[in-house]
């Protein structure tokens, strides 16, 4: 300790040292500046948070907490905000860390009790807060540079990260509400209440002029990727860094995981394939696919939305699951786990609890757009139901159990 | 600036101590949690990605940002500063995003439709037309 105090002061606390906070003053390091930056990406991470809390209970089903059916597209809506959410904080996380890095600099770093809880504090926040946006962008652009899971991770440290921000927000609430009191317009002129300097003549951005640099970044962002989920026309010709397309792929839909990756071509075009239904029924069924062509089939437009933040809204057509359940005498409350052909994937087993599963328009489709399922989409059946998760329309089915 | 948390609007009252609370609560959650789920989270890697964040971004990002600022200020001064300071800002962010989809680290993960686009060209637009925007805007300003 004696050796860093012996280092660390004389280059921090010397006006002339490299390191003395002063030699990094700017007009942009303001505090009102960090309070106009800090709130937005505080209103950024809690909608992150919420929506990522909902997709994380899509993912992992809570008895208490059956998910509604309906609005069909509410998953669609939820996630396509996470993800574009997420991308938005970029600019606004480097720019509001930026503004405050001096303060690492501060000696000695803790005088009181009050300073370790503050600083250990943003420890958690700036380490969660690059984590979940470094990770989040990785795993969009399907980059795993580690070896833990992505999903366990983004969401425990979510925790972590919205614990710091509210311990934050908690310590600055007094000079934020102060800021927004005075308005944009006040950022150029000294304040005594809060403590901070008038803007002195400068060459360069003003703190305005950042402010607006920092949103724009934000937009370009939003405006080059948001096509990969939002419907509206000229949107999906603008998203060239999105790393889908809605309009790319199979059948002219994007897939997450492709038959080859599955390692299920074999099985999926085998004559031997049959779709099974059995658990807790009295008629347990065994059907081939001409038996399942054979079925009333039934048209639904429901929207496929992955938890990587693209979407695309199809008609499917295929057997109805609640037509399945009541062939097999099922009773009328019954959730279903349902199975695919592929192995040794954490989304091979998708549970639909019983709001789902007697959706009318929860299918196990054979058809998209009119056309026989590709092999990509999950040829001969694929799980289709409203208001979930892509990852959950369990592809390549031949199993629906009954619980 | 002011010292971190020492201002005359920043002292330490009831609401700072009552959120610190309710904040350390759902850090120790989220640590409870990622300890407990170990399997999958693989604690000792995810510090080492948690705080290396912290030490790349404290440590080598903002300095990098420095000397490019030191660098600018030298090279480019008066009414084309700002401009310029703006577009940097803007295409820098615009780089950062799309790096990995440039580089293509997903390419073992491959599919029809993944990443379906050339980045490098997407980039290199984007670029293109934040600084012919910068500078419109700034015509337009003078």
């Amino acid at each position: 300790m004696q050796v860093v105090d012996r280092v660390v002061r004389p280059v921090t606390t010397d006006p002339d040292g490299p390191l003395h906070q002063g030699r990094f003053q700017s007009p942009l390091r303001d505090e009102r500046l960090a309070a106009w930056l800090g709130a937005p990406l505080g209103v950024l991470f809690a909608t992150c948070f919420v929506t990522g809390l909902f997709s994380h209970v899509q993912q992992h089903p809570l008895a208490w907490l059956p998910v509604p059916a309906r609005p069909a597209g509410l998953y669609r809506v939820t996630q396509g905000v996470h993800v574009a959410s997420g991308i938005a904080c970029l600019p606004l996380l480097l720019a509001k860390l930026w503004v405050v890095w001096p303060r690492l600099l501060s000696y000695p770093p803790v005088r009181r009790v009050g300073d370790v809880v503050e600083r250990a504090g943003v420890l958690a926040l700036v380490g969660g807060g690059v984590f979940m946006v470094f990770s989040g962008i990785a795993n969009i652009a399907q980059w795993y540079p580690w070896h833990f899971s992505f999903t366990a991770t983004h969401y425990w440290i979510a925790w972590v990260t919205i614990g710091a921000l509210v311990a934050h927000v908690g310590a600055k609430w007094a000079i934020t509400r102060g800021t927004f009191r005075r308005g944009r317009t006040s950022l150029d002129a000294a304040d005594p209440v809060l403590g901070t300097a008038a803007e002195p003549p400068h060459d360069g951005l003003s703190r305005r002029g950042f402010l607006t640099t920092v949103a724009a970044a934000s937009g370009v962002l939003t405006l080059a990727t948001v096509g990969q989920t939002l419907p509206l026309p000229g949107l999906r010709r603008l998203a060239v860094l999105a790393p889908r397309d809605p309009a790319v792929g199979p059948q002219g839909r994007p897939v997450n995981r492709s038959a080859a990756n599955a390692g299920v071509i074999r099985a999926a075009t085998s004559p031997s394939w049959r779709l099974t239904v059995d658990g807790r029924v009295p008629h347990q069924l065994t059907l081939s696919l001409a038996d399942v062509h054979a079925l009333p089939a039934h048209q639904a437009v429901i929207p496929i939305a992955c938890v990587e933040g693209w979407s695309y809204s199809a008609p499917w057509r295929g057997v109805r699951v609640r037509d399945l359940l009541a062939m097999a005498g099922a009773a009328g409350d019954a959730a279903v786990r349902v199975e695919s052909l592929e192995h040794n994937s954490i989304y091979s087993v998708s549970f639909v609890d019983h709001f789902q599963a007697h959706d009318a328009d929860t299918l196990l489709a054979t058809h998209l757009d009119g056309q026989v399922l590709d092999l990509d989409h999950g040829y001969p059946l694929r799980l289709i139901a409203p208001d979930r998760p892509g990852v959950n329309q369990t592809k390549w089915v031949t199993r629906v159990t009954v619980l | 600036m002011g010292d971190a948390g020492h201002g005359p609007v920043s002292s330490r009252g009831r609401l700072f101590w009552v959120s610190a609370i309710a904040g350390w609560a759902l850090i120790a959650w989220g640590v409870r949690g990622a300890l407990h789920h170990h399997v999958d989270t693989r604690p000792a890697e995810l510090a080492r990605f948690f705080f290396g964040g912290v030490v790349l971004h404290d440590l080598v990002l903002v300095p990098l940002v420095l000397v490019a600022g030191v660098v600018l200020g030298r090279t480019v001064r008066g009414p084309w500063k700002a401009p310029v300071q703006a577009a940097l800002i803007i295409s820098g962010c615009a780089a950062l995003f799309a790096w990995p989809e440039v580089r293509d680290y997903a390419r073992v993960l491959h599919n029809p439709s993944s990443l379906p686009h050339n980045y490098t060209a997407g980039l290199l637009v984007v670029v293109a037309v934040v600084w012919a925007g910068t500078a419109v805007v700034a015509l337009v300003r003078r």
